[in-house]
């Protein structure tokens, strides 16, 4: 872990609020980014706000057995779980055997202008996201955006290795079909 | 309980999706390619797989600002909850200091004890 971090970590649990200030400044990104892509735009400031709280509140916990920016991790999507379970779920997209199929962008695969992503597409990965069980979602959203290994996946989520690969698996996949219904979709065109 | 037919289903399409992320060695890997040779659909899914990948990765790693109430909030949260905390203690002992005044007051406690002459006079 950062010797920085743990340094601050320390210094915040005896109460020095000038060390959590520097916590704050430092990884409100990580926090605020990875509540965007779980929650959504309309949640995720209360959630990053709720976040810092608990952080606050349990920095003496913090022991230094696993790097800060772990336990942020799974502070952070301990309160966007729990967020989601608030709420009234939203179903997956239902499979019905149909392969799904992602369209190749117009400038093809290998053009370097279609890796930057258009409004267009940015809407689509946020709407298929909501229809992506969020246990699913969360191990998607570490794996593939955050690049966490399985392991570190697994300490985040608090579950065993294979459960942790079982979700990343099932979340890439329940997103691609989701994604295809949503690119399939003509402009303009609301969803469920 | 899923049906067999639609967990066979999802199987073929994660077991493409965790190739297409180059998750699968030897054996599994072999099995994923057989698949994708055979079939021109899985061919488009290991495709289309991939695609969604790089767009993940490339939404994943573009810049999201922090909206600046977010930082203010928890910092100001923080220095709040310091200030209550000190102010806790000086409040405790000054509370404690002004009962022991207010008790030695009313002759309810015995002063310092007086020093002796050491044998008098």
């Amino acid at each position: 872990m950062s010797a920085a971090d743990r340094n601050l970590a320390l210094r915040a649990a005896r109460g020095d609020v000038g060390a959590f200030s520097s916590l704050v400044q430092e990884h409100s990104g990580l926090v605020y980014r990875v509540s965007l892509r779980v929650l959504g735009a309309r949640d995720a400031q209360d959630a990053s706000q709720e976040v810092w709280i608990k952080v606050w509140r349990n920095i003496k916990n913090f022991r230094g057995e696993s790097a800060f920016t772990t336990w942020l991790y799974r502070i952070t999507m301990n309160t966007c779980l729990s967020v989601r379970q608030k709420e009234s779920r939203r179903d997956e997209r239902h499979y019905d055997g149909e392969v799904p199929f992602l369209a190749e962008p117009p400038g093809g695969d290998a053009d370097p202008e279609t890796a930057a992503l258009n409004a267009e597409r940015r809407v689509e990965i946020e709407a298929a996201l909501e229809h992506v069980r969020a246990e699913h979602r969360a191990a998607l959203v570490l794996r593939h955006m955050e690049g966490l290994s399985y392991a570190e996946i697994a300490e985040v989520l608090d579950v065993p290795d294979g459960t942790a690969k079982g979700w990343v698996s099932r979340g890439r996949a329940a997103m691609l079909i989701a994604l295809s219904k949503e690119n399939g979709r003509k402009p303009g065109e609301a969803g469920p | 309980m899923m049906p067999a037919a639609e967990q066979e289903r999802w199987e073929v399409l994660e077991k493409i999706g965790a190739y297409a992320a180059g998750e699968l060695e030897g054996e599994e890997a072999r099995e994923a390619e057989s698949l994708i040779f055979e079939r021109p659909d899985y061919r488009r899914l290991a495709e289309s797989y991939a695609r969604m990948l790089v767009m993940l990765n490339t939404f994943g790693n573009e810049h999201v600002e922090v909206p600046e109430a977010v930082i203010n909030f928890a910092l100001r949260r923080a220095y709040v909850s310091a200030f209550m905390r000190s102010a806790e203690v000086f409040l405790g002992s000054l509370g404690r200091s002004y009962l022991d005044a207010f008790v030695y007051y009313l002759g309810l406690r015995p002063g310092p004890a007086q020093e002796g002459y050491g044998g008098g006079i």
